[in-house]
């Protein structure tokens, strides 16, 4: 056979490879960038010299070494986490309903956790175990967005259709919000203060266990994701077809949407409901890297996220400083344009 | 292809298909042998894709069993069956940011590793794939930017890279134009030729089934009615009922549909033969003409037309010499005629009386239409009749509009649109 193969896995397969690994570079550095100036901006401004040396131990600063190793550092950590594992989370319902327009925000799923976690937060049930809080905060979390999940997909495997799962969603989001306020009314003073601060969304104040956990528990389901790209990619032509070609459906959906309310659930226990950047990230990926292939998304995705997060964060920090911002105002402005842009365009099949 | 597998490609054994519960086919028995062709026919809403999906696994069977390769369906591991069977179905996909190349390959999943990566016999496989739908010339498209007639071959293009012994299609030419239905159907009947692969389809083109299918199952009213070959299945009776046709005609020989007229613009008698007449019986037909004619002999093309449009056919057996009988019919039909068209066939001794026909008719004084060369028309003596000499079938459709204008015409204006010729 005088194929032109040859010829074709060169138009094929290089110049998207080199795009690709160019585009991965440059995350990777901006995201390095963005970490660099998150921790070194601030109402005490350190140079990137001064932050290798506290982070290495070579300076005898105790105030620079206690702002950058309790404050500026872990915050900055969970912000490019935070980012990732909401972009993650969002790729992986956007797939999992064939829809652009979803992610955890918009289905409501951090509504549901932050419903859980204000719970957890407002009443009483934790007395005596708070030993456990980023445990028990994260698994308030992950009920509660898994309780939302499966609502809305009760309700969006009975109407077809984008606008069902958007106005679901929306619903779900008012529902729980409303029980939140509720608890909210009910519960005593000083408890209120830090549930509304943590309910506009932030990374500040992470603790070095929840960052631990943030890492752990996140990092496993990442991986194990990784290793799910291929029936990921089969499920981009839908579940029939994803059936035919080999992947055991009932498994993988239920992998799927554990794996994205874990991510989301996890990362809103710790840094509050975060608008849109699940379901704004993915698509930036899409576009960058040119592709769809869950393979370059996963990790593209995730780098993506980080560096989202990591500059809305910076941005919320520093744009009326001293006041901080929710980090939630910041990403919606550019997240809301994208939805109303992509209805627009009617790309509403995935 | 190993010959020394006795099972067929797939079996079904008492097998009811439907949804939760509500059997909408009972007790299928079939056996598809591998490199056949199956169709399935029967009108919508019969159970063409329920059997289909029932095949390829997308619902479970209500009650009987389907045996892939000699092995229970719902027992097989699912990469184990999508290395035997792959489906192209009707949902409409559009993965974004996909090129044609990437997207066939999505088809190597089950003989790819955990993280689907391609070694060179999957790209060789992927290649052959869109070759062997004549489409390797789209690979670096995106998939989005495909036509619709683009995207099915590519469709099966994926299939095709799955390797499969089997393959099921769920209308594989709806939505196409006339260019790649053909091309699809004549790729899937290359594909059973030269690949040896089962390819099993629901169609709606009852002509095309017939001339591609090895096998076709008619399915109606909750069972398959007939299944066999489609030259024995495939009768004018079966596929009357298959489609409750009221007003139309699948003739096997011509291997078509013809449309019937309901007969209401008037009545037409045509002297035609040796297949001077199918297009003018077919536009009668579309016009709402009922007609007779005749004489015609048993053989000719011009009587099975006319026979498949419901037309009164006065005839002779093949061969023989048009005699007495049959022109004292003709006469009883001409005279119950509006207007009498000629078609210009050839005279000679065999059709002689069909000559005599028309002079008759035109000393009855009834109008006729003729399509003969104006020298031929010059032969017969015309001059005390109401002879009207036409140039060709455009013609005539635009006279007989004119003609008849009290009569109830589909439509009355004469304007472009009548004048294509068949």
């Amino acid at each position: 056979m005088t194929t032109s193969e040859q010829t074709l896995s060169i138009a094929r397969g290089f110049p998207a490879m080199r795009r690709q690994s160019t585009v991965f570079l440059l995350l990777v550095m901006t995201t390095l960038a963005m970490m660099v100036l998150n921790i070194g901006i601030g109402s005490i401004e350190y140079t990137p010299q001064q932050i290798w040396q506290v982070l290495f131990d070579q300076t005898n600063d105790k105030i620079a070494h206690n702002i950058i190793w309790n404050i500026r550092l872990p915050r900055a950590v969970a912000a490019i986490f935070g980012g990732a594992y909401l972009a993650a989370a969002g790729l992986l319902l956007q797939i999992f309903f064939r829809n652009p327009i979803v992610g955890p925000y918009i289905l409501g799923i951090s509504s549901g956790a932050t419903l859980m976690v204000s719970f957890v937060m407002l009443t009483s049930v934790t007395v005596g175990i708070t030993v456990f809080q980023p445990f028990m905060n994260t698994l308030a979390a992950f009920i509660g967005a898994y309780t939302v999940m499966m609502i809305v997909l009760a309700i969006a495997s009975k109407i077809r259709g984008i606008i069902t799962l958007l106005i679901v969603g929306l619903m779900m989001g008012y529902l729980c919000g409303a029980v939140t306020a509720i608890l909210t009314a009910l519960a005593e003073k000083e408890k209120i203060k830090g549930f509304v601060l943590w309910q506009l969304g932030s990374f500040s104040g992470f603790k070095w266990d929840e960052i631990g956990l943030l890492l752990f528990l996140g990092g496993a389901v990442l991986i194990l994701l990784f290793f799910q790209s291929k029936p990921l990619n089969a499920f981009l032509l839908g579940e029939e077809y994803a059936a035919s070609m080999g992947v055991n459906i009932k498994r993988f959906r239920m992998l799927i949407l554990l794996c994205a309310c874990l991510l989301a659930g996890m990362v809103t226990s710790m840094a509050g409901p975060v608008a849109f950047i699940g379901m704004a990230v993915p698509h930036m990926a899409r576009l960058s890297f040119a592709t769809s292939d869950n393979r370059i998304l996963i990790p593209g995705a995730c780098l993506m996220g980080a560096c989202v997060s990591s500059l809305c964060d910076l941005l919320a920090r520093t744009i009326l400083a001293p006041v901080e911002l929710p980090l939630s105002a910041i990403t919606a402005f550019f997240g809301a344009p994208i939805v109303i842009g992509l209805l627009l365009k009617r790309r509403v099949k995935l | 292809m190993s010959k020394s597998n006795s099972d067929p490609v797939l079996a079904c054994n008492g097998l009811t298909v439907g949804y939760s519960n509500t059997p909408i086919l009972r007790d299928i028995h079939c056996t598809f042998e591998q490199g056949q062709f199956i169709s399935l026919l029967g009108p919508n809403g019969a159970g063409k894709t329920t059997l289909l999906r029932t095949l390829s696994r997308h619902l479970p069977p209500l009650s009987g069993s389907v045996a892939v390769m000699g092995r229970e369906l719902q027992a097989m591991p699912a990469l184990d069956l999508a290395r035997i069977m792959a489906v192209v179905l009707t949902n409409k996909i559009s993965p974004p940011l996909f090129s044609v190349y990437e997207f066939v390959a999505l088809g190597r999943y089950p003989h790819t590793n955990y993280l689907g990566t391609l070694n060179f016999h999957d790209k060789e496989s992927i290649l052959q794939s869109l070759q062997a739908v004549h489409a390797a010339n789209l690979a670096s498209r995106p998939f989005s930017d495909l036509s619709d007639g683009e995207r099915q071959k590519v469709l099966v293009a994926r299939a095709l890279a799955q390797e499969p012994k089997l393959l099921l299609l769920d209308e594989p030419t709806i939505h196409l134009d006339l260019k790649h239905r053909v091309e699809v159907m004549s790729i899937l009947r290359d594909l059973c030729r030269t690949k040896g692969i089962t390819v099993i389809a629901s169609l709606h083109d009852v002509d095309v089934a017939a001339k591609v299918s090895d096998q076709v199952a008619l399915i109606k009213d909750s069972s398959v009615q007939h299944y066999g070959a489609p030259e024995e299945v495939l009768t004018q009776q079966a596929v009357t009922t298959l489609y409750d046709f009221d007003k139309a005609e699948f003739n096997s020989r011509l291997g078509g549909i013809e449309l019937r007229s309901d007969g209401n613009s008037g009545k037409a008698f045509v002297l035609a033969g040796m297949a001077s007449g199918s297009h003018v019986y077919r536009m009668l037909a579309k016009k709402g003409f009922s007609f007779a004619t005749g004489v015609l002999h048993t053989n000719d093309l011009d009587f099975f037309v006319a026979d498949s449009l419901g037309g009164t056919c006065i005839t002779v057996p093949a061969m023989e010499t048009i005699n007495g009988t049959a022109t004292a019919k003709a006469h009883e039909q001409l005279a119950q005629c509006d207007v009498v068209i000629d078609c210009g066939f050839a005279l000679g001794n065999h059709n002689m009386a069909n000559g005599e026909l028309l002079q008759t008719a035109l000393e009855m004084g009834k109008p006729l239409f003729s399509l003969r060369t104006p020298d031929a028309g010059k032969k017969l003596n015309t001059q005390n009749g109401n002879y009207i000499q036409l140039k060709n079938v455009a013609e005539l459709i635009t006279t007989l509009d004119n003609y008849l204008p009290g009569k109830q015409h589909g439509l009355k204006t004469a304007g472009p649109a009548h004048m294509k010729e068949v």
